[in-house]
């Protein structure tokens, strides 16, 4: 049962990081085009047109399939209330890759969160 | 720039997204379940599972689901601050185990509810200090 939970729990932990890979893709293509300024249809038309075109959101797709594909394997096995929670893992990796990867800056109010995260997720693992 | 004032009309936005939110897992669940006793252990059987999830109706409407909440989610964060939508659309994660509970039959104890409480609170913080953030640079 405990090799059980720590195989969930890395699988879990392989969606979080596809999912933030996901993320970084999409957000280093966004950020590369500079949307700003005005809304209105043809620009947002337009934007997600040179959007798709960029092999970084292709990429980003591909990451956000293969997160889909292991997060069904992961509730083939778990229950949905504990995979849901342990999901939240994502905060984690989101933070150390906005800090380390885009080098954003933090507050101590957004790492106070991101360990009551991690403590959250030890509780919910101990059942 | 940054708006906080949540209008009702956001606000149901909101409510509507957790319940969608609440929806794709519930049917990503069900689609899995409906393989019956299934047990994955290797990469061939993890391909024959997916394949089998793939034409399950559930997979198809949660997947139609990521889209509408999607649409949903984009025209809330083009009317109001992150930092003020999240916390609201946090929701999910107590509407997540209930519909587990009530649904799907789950149990879930007290340490794993006091777990979760915690998720919840550092998720609200975490997108407070987005716009903490936001207003240093204003």
């Amino acid at each position: 049962m405990r090799a059980g939970l720590l195989i969930t729990l890395f699988m879990i932990s392989l969606t979080s990081l596809c999912d933030t890979i996901n993320q970084l893709f999409l957000k280093s293509a966004i950020d590369s085009l500079n949307f700003g300024g005005k809304f209105n249809f043809a620009r947002i038309f337009k934007f997600i047109f040179r959007l798709l075109i960029k092999p970084r959101v292709w990429l980003s797709f591909v990451f956000s399939v293969i997160s889909l594909c292991i997060w069904l394997l992961v509730l083939s096995r778990a229950d949905l209330n504990f995979a849901f929670s342990a999901d939240s893992m994502h905060y984690i990796f989101i933070a150390l890759a906005s800090r380390f990867i885009l080098k954003e800056r933090f507050s101590s109010l957004r790492w106070l969160g991101t360990g009551l995260i991690v403590v959250g997720i030890i509780f919910v693992s101990l059942n | 720039m940054f708006k906080k004032k949540v209008t009702l009309k956001i606000l149901l936005l909101l409510v509507a997204s957790d319940i969608l939110e609440t929806a794709i897992h519930f049917f990503f669940k069900k689609g899995a379940l409906a393989q019956g006793e299934f047990s994955v252990v290797d990469l061939s059987s993890a391909i024959v599972f997916l394949k089998a999830v793939s034409s399950s109706p559930f997979l198809w409407a949660g997947l139609l689901t990521v889209v509408a909440v999607f649409v949903i989610w984009s025209t809330i964060l083009s009317k109001i601050d992150l930092s003020v939508a999240v916390p609201i659309a946090s929701f999910s994660y107590i509407l997540v185990p209930v519909v587990s509970v009530i649904c799907l039959h789950e149990q879930i104890s007290i340490l794993r509810w006091t777990g979760i409480l915690f998720i919840l609170t550092g998720v609200i913080l975490v997108s407070l200090s987005s716009g903490e953030r936001a207003e240093q640079k204003k």
